[in-house]
C-alpha cells in the first residue's frame, strides 16, 4: 500500500487547483500607447474633462446611468438598474444590487450621496457661496476649486440627494430638468467609494487612484510614463477579458506606430488620418475608428471690427466646402453633421436642419453688400492641437481667398494666446463635444451664459441667452425642439458664431489578431464581449 | 585667486537671476496657465477660481516679488498640475535623465576626442577624410532624425531593441547612442581643429628638431595645449547634463527632466519650469566656473597672467 503523508494530503488540493489558476492567468496583458495619460496627474473625473480622461474613465469608474459607447451612445442602465420620474424635478433610481468596489465593499446609496456631495462640492454644498483653493487638495479633503466649478456647471440645479433605502436614491433638482438622466451619465457623476475617500490622507492622494466599480482597478501610476490597471474580477458585468491593461505615454505619433510595428504595443491610440495607410500597409495591423461625439468648428469673434458685420461672417460660411476637407484630410472617414447637433440627440435631433451651403457666388454677393474692401481678418491658428488643424486652416484660407476674403494666419502657441482680448482676434479653431444626447450638453456648453464664448467676449447675444435658459428648463418636447431650432437659427444664420466643419474622428491602430471594436466616442471599452485575442 | 573666484561667483549669481527673471516674465506674458491647464472647455468660473487660488490675478511684479521671496526661504513653489512641490517633481526625474546623459557624455569623450586627434595626426589622409565625413554627418543630422532612424532599424526592422520607454537598461541604448553620436561628432571637429593649430606652432617644430620622439611631442606638448578649446566644449556638455536630452527624451518617451520641461512649458506649469531652469542655469554656471579654473591648470600663462597684460606675448 502506498503511504500518503500528511504534507502530500495538504498539497493535493493545491496541485489540483493549479490548472484552474493557470487558466485564470492566461488572460492577456495588453499594452496601449497613448499620447497622454492624464492632464492633471489625477484620475478624478472633474479634473479630466477631455479626450485624455474620457478614454480611460469607464475602465475604472462608472455612473448610475451608463452610455452605450459601442452602440449609438444611447443611455443604458449602469449602476442603477432602473429610474423613474416622480416629477419634472425629481428622479428616483434603483441601484444595482451586489456591485463591488475595487476595495471589496458593496456599493450602497451612501456612496451615491457621497459621490454627489462632499466629493464634488466639498464642504460648500452644491449651492454654497465660498470656494476652496487648489492647494487645499494637497493637505485636506476639500476638492480643488476647479472641481467644484465643473461640478456646479454639470449639475446646476441639483438641490440634494435623498436616500430612500440602501438601494434607492432620489435626485432632487431646484428647477425642472428633463436632461437630468443625461447629466447623471456624465463622467463627473462617477460613483466612487466613500470609505476609500475617508481613508485617503488628502484629496489629491485619493484623486491619483480613486476607487470605483469599473472592470479594472488602478494599480500603478507613474506620471507622464505609465498607468497600469488590473482586472477587477468581482466586476458585476462579468470577469474582465484582460488580466492587465498597461497604458504607456508616447507623445510622438511615430513612436506609437513604431512601437506597434515592433511588437511592444498592442494598441496605438490617437492615430492621425494620414498615418492610417502607413499602418495598414502592414498586413498584421489595422486601424479602427469612426466619427465621435465632437464637432469641429471655426469660431468668429464678432467684436472684431470687420466681423462685426454678420454678412461677412455669413459670406465666410458660404465660402467653405466642407466635403473637400473631409475627402482630402480625413480620407472620407468622417461626416458633416447637420449644424451643431448629432443624431444621438434622438427626439431632439432636427433632421431637416442644413448647414449654410457652399456657394461662392452668394459669398461674393454678401461681401459686396457689406462693402468689404479686403480688410485683413486674422486667423489665430494652433499647431495641430486638433487633428489636421494646420492643413485644414490653410485650405480654409484659400477657400476664403477664392471668395475675395483676405484672411491671414497668425500662428499661436496655446489657447490663452488664441483667445486673448488683443487687437486682431478674428477667427479661430474650436470644437464642441456633446457629452450626452441633448443640445444642452453640446452647444450650450460653449455659447450662452457663463460659457467660454461669453467669457472671452467673442460672441454673446441677449436673445440667445434667453432662449437657452428657456430650453434648459422646458419639459415639453415640441417646445424644446422649437427652442433648439431657434438657437441654431441665431448661431448659424442670423448672427453666425461659428462655421461647422465636420465631426471629429478618433482612430486607434491595433494588432489584427485582437478582436475589438472601437467606440463611437473617446472611450476605450475592454469589457466582456469586446475583447478576444486569437490564439 | 580669491578675487578671481569671487568675481566668477558673483557673475554666476547674476546670470542665474537673469535667467530666472527672463523665464518668469516670458512665461507669464505668453499664456494664461489657468486656461491652459484647465483646458479649452473649462467653465469660466473654474478658470477664475484657479487664477485666484494661484495668485495669477495679482500684478506680475507682485507675483515676481513673492516668487523671489519664497526662493530665499527655500520654497521653489508647487506644480499647478498636481499640487506637489516642484523641486520634488524635478528631483524625481533627474536620475532618469542622468542615466542617459552620463553614458552619452562618456561616448562623446571616448569617441570624439580620439577621433579628432587621429584625424589631426593624419591630416589630409584617407583616415582624416573618413573621420571628418562621419563627424559632419553626425552633427548635421538632427537628433530626432537620427533617433527615428535608429528605431526603424534596430526596433522595427531587426527587433533587437525597444523603441521607447524606460522599463530596462535595453531601453536606454538607442537614446544614449543618439545623443552620444552627435556630441562625439562635435568634439571630434573641435579637437581636430585645436590639434591642427597646435601642431603648426613653432614649439612643436622645435621639439621635433631637438629629436624628441613624435609620440612624446604629441602627448607632452600638443595635447595639453589643444585641450583648452576642447575643455570649453566639454564644459558645455557637462552643463547640459540635466536638461540636454529634451528632444531625445521626447522621441524615446523617456520620462526625464527634458520630458517634464516640455510638458511643464506646454501647460505653463510655472513653478516647475522655473525650478528646472534654475537648476539648469546653476549647473551650466557651475560647469563654466570649473572650466575657468581648469584653464588656469592647463595653461600656466593664464594662471600667472599680470592684471592688465592682455594680448601681448
Amino acid at each position: 500500500m502506498t503511504n500518503i503523508s500528511r504534507r502530500a494530503l495538504f498539497a493535493a488540493p493545491t496541485l489540483l487547483a493549479m490548472p484552474a489558476i493557470a487558466q485564470g492567468d492566461d488572460r492577456p496583458t495588453l499594452t496601449i500607447a497613448v499620447q497622454k495619460l492624464s492632464n492633471s496627474n489625477t484620475f478624478e473625473p472633474p479634473r479630466e474633462q477631455s479626450n485624455v480622461g474620457f478614454r480611460i474613465h469607464g475602465l475604472y469608474a462608472e455612473q448610475l446611468v451608463g452610455t452605450n459607447w459601442l452602440g449609438n451612445a444611447d443611455l443604458v442602465p449602469g449602476l442603477a438598474t432602473a429610474w423613474r420620474r416622480r416629477d419634472a424635478s425629481t428622479l428616483e433610481l434603483t441601484l444595482r444590487p451586489g456591485v463591488r468596489f475595487h476595495d471589496g465593499r458593496e456599493m450602497t446609496a451612501e456612496d451615491v450621496a457621497f459621490s454627489f456631495g462632499a466629493r464634488l462640492f466639498g464642504t460648500q454644498g452644491s449651492s454654497g457661496a465660498g470656494q476652496s483653493t487648489v492647494l487645499a487638495g494637497t493637505a485636506t479633503k476639500e476638492p480643488p476649486a476647479e472641481v467644484i466649478a465643473v461640478s456646479r456647471r454639470t449639475y446646476p440645479g441639483l438641490a440634494r440627494i435623498e436616500i430612500v433605502d440602501r438601494h434607492t436614491v432620489r435626485f432632487v433638482n431646484r428647477s425642472p430638468d428633463v436632461t437630468l438622466e443625461g447629466r447623471i451619465a456624465q463622467s463627473v457623476g462617477a460613483i466612487l467609494s466613500r470609505e476609500a475617500f475617508a481613508a485617503a490622507p488628502s484629496w489629491l492622494e485619493w484623486g491619483r487612484a480613486p476607487v470605483g466599480t469599473g472592470p479594472y482597478r488602478i494599480a500603478e501610476f507613474r506620471p507622464d510614463t505609465a498607468l497600469v490597471m488590473e482586472a477587477h474580477d468581482a466586476y458585476w458585468g462579468g470577469r474582465p477579458p484582460a488580466r492587465r491593461l498597461r497604458f504607456v505615454e508616447v507623445p510622438e505619433v511615430s513612436g506609437r506606430v513604431n512601437g506597434l510595428f515592433s511588437g511592444e504595443y498592442d494598441f496605438a491610440c490617437d492615430i492621425p488620418p494620414d498615418q492610417i495607410s502607413v499602418v495598414e500597409r502592414n498586413s498584421r495591423f489595422e486601424v479602427l475608428g469612426s466619427p465621435i461625439n465632437n464637432i469641429r468648428k471655426l469660431a468668429f469673434d464678432k467684436s472684431n471690427p470687420v466681423l462685426a458685420d454678420a454678412r461677412i461672417r455669413r459670406a465666410m460660411s458660404h465660402a467653405i466646402d466642407r466635403q473637400v476637407l473631409v475627402d482630402t484630410l480625413w480620407a472620407g472617414r468622417t461626416v458633416i453633421p447637420r449644424g451643431m447637433q448629432l443624431e444621438s440627440y434622438g427626439a431632439m435631433y432636427l433632421p431637416d436642419w442644413e448647414n449654410p451651403r457652399f456657394d461662392l457666388a452668394e459669398a461674393r454677393r454678401l461681401l459686396r453688400e457689406a462693402n468689404y474692401q479686403g480688410q485683413p481678418i486674422t486667423y489665430r491658428l494652433l499647431n495641430n492641437y486638433y487633428t489636421n488643424q494646420v492643413a485644414s486652416g490653410q485650405i480654409a484660407v484659400e477657400m476664403w481667398r477664392a471668395a475675395g476674403l483676405n484672411v491671414q494666419i497668425e500662428m499661436m502657441e496655446n489657447f490663452a494666446q488664441v483667445t486673448a482680448r488683443t487687437p486682431g482676434r478674428g477667427v479661430r479653431d474650436w470644437s464642441n463635444t456633446s457629452i450626452f444626447g441633448d443640445p444642452v450638453a453640446g452647444i450650450l456648453r460653449s455659447f450662452g451664459p457663463r460659457t467660454e464664448a461669453e467669457r472671452t467676449g467673442e460672441w454673446s447675444s441677449a436673445t440667445f441667452n434667453e432662449t437657452s435658459a428657456a430650453l434648459e428648463t422646458e419639459t415639453d418636447l415640441t417646445r424644446r425642439r422649437e427652442l433648439f431650432r431657434r438657437l441654431l437659427t441665431i448661431l448659424e444664420r442670423e448672427d453666425p458664431g461659428y462655421i461647422v466643419l465636420h465631426q471629429a474622428a478618433a482612430f486607434t491602430a491595433k494588432r489584427k489578431d485582437i478582436q475589438w471594436r472601437a467606440a463611437k466616442g473617446w472611450a476605450m471599452v475592454f469589457s466582456q464581449g469586446n475583447l478576444r485575442v486569437r490564439a | 585667486m580669491l578675487r578671481f573666484f569671487g568675481s566668477r561667483l558673483l557673475r554666476a549669481a547674476v546670470t542665474i537671476v537673469m535667467v530666472v527673471t527672463f523665464a518668469f516674465i516670458v512665461l507669464r506674458l505668453s499664456g494664461d496657465p489657468a486656461q491652459i491647464i484647465m483646458g479649452a472647455d473649462a467653465p469660466p468660473e473654474a478658470v477664475d477660481a484657479f487664477r485666484t487660488a494661484w495668485g495669477l490675478d495679482q500684478p506680475v511684479w507682485l507675483q515676481y516679488f513673492h516668487y523671489f521671496g519664497a526662493i530665499f526661504q527655500g520654497d521653489l513653489g508647487r506644480s499647478m498640475r498636481d499640487g506637489r512641490d516642484a523641486i520634488v517633481l524635478v528631483m524625481e526625474r533627474i536620475p532618469a535623465t542622468l542615466a542617459l546623459t552620463i553614458p552619452a557624455l562618456l561616448i562623446k569623450l571616448g569617441l570624439g576626442i580620439p577621433a579628432g586627434i587621429t584625424a589631426a595626426l593624419h591630416r589630409n589622409s584617407f583616415i582624416d577624410r573618413a573621420v571628418m565625413l562621419m563627424a559632419v554627418a553626425g552633427f548635421t543630422v538632427p537628433s530626432f532624425v537620427l533617433g527615428l532612424l535608429l528605431v526603424l532599424v534596430f526596433a522595427v526592422q531587426l527587433g533587437w531593441l525597444p523603441s521607447g520607454g524606460q522599463e530596462s537598461w535595453r531601453h536606454a541604448i538607442l537614446p544614449i547612442i543618439t545623443m552620444g553620436v552627435g556630441g562625439a561628432a562635435v568634439l571630434a571637429r573641435f579637437t581636430r581643429s585645436a590639434m591642427l593649430e597646435v601642431l603648426g606652432q613653432p614649439y612643436i617644430r622645435t621639439a621635433s628638431a631637438k629629436g624628441v620622439p613624435w609620440r612624446a611631442v604629441v602627448w607632452g606638448h600638443a595635447l595639453p595645449n589643444a585641450a583648452i578649446p576642447t575643455v570649453t566644449i566639454v564644459g558645455f556638455m557637462v552643463g547640459s547634463l540635466i536638461a540636454g536630452a529634451v528632444v531625445v527624451e521626447s522621441v524615446f518617451s523617456w520620462p526625464g527632466v527634458g520630458r517634464l520641461l516640455v510638458v511643464a512649458v506646454a501647460n505653463r506649469d510655472l513653478a516647475v519650469v522655473q525650478c528646472i531652469l534654475l537648476l539648469v542655469a546653476a549647473t551650466m554656471v557651475t560647469a563654466n566656473l570649473v572650466v575657468d579654473l581648469l584653464y588656469g591648470l592647463l595653461d600656466p600663462r593664464l594662471r600667472n597672467q599680470p592684471k592688465r597684460a592682455t594680448g601681448a606675448a
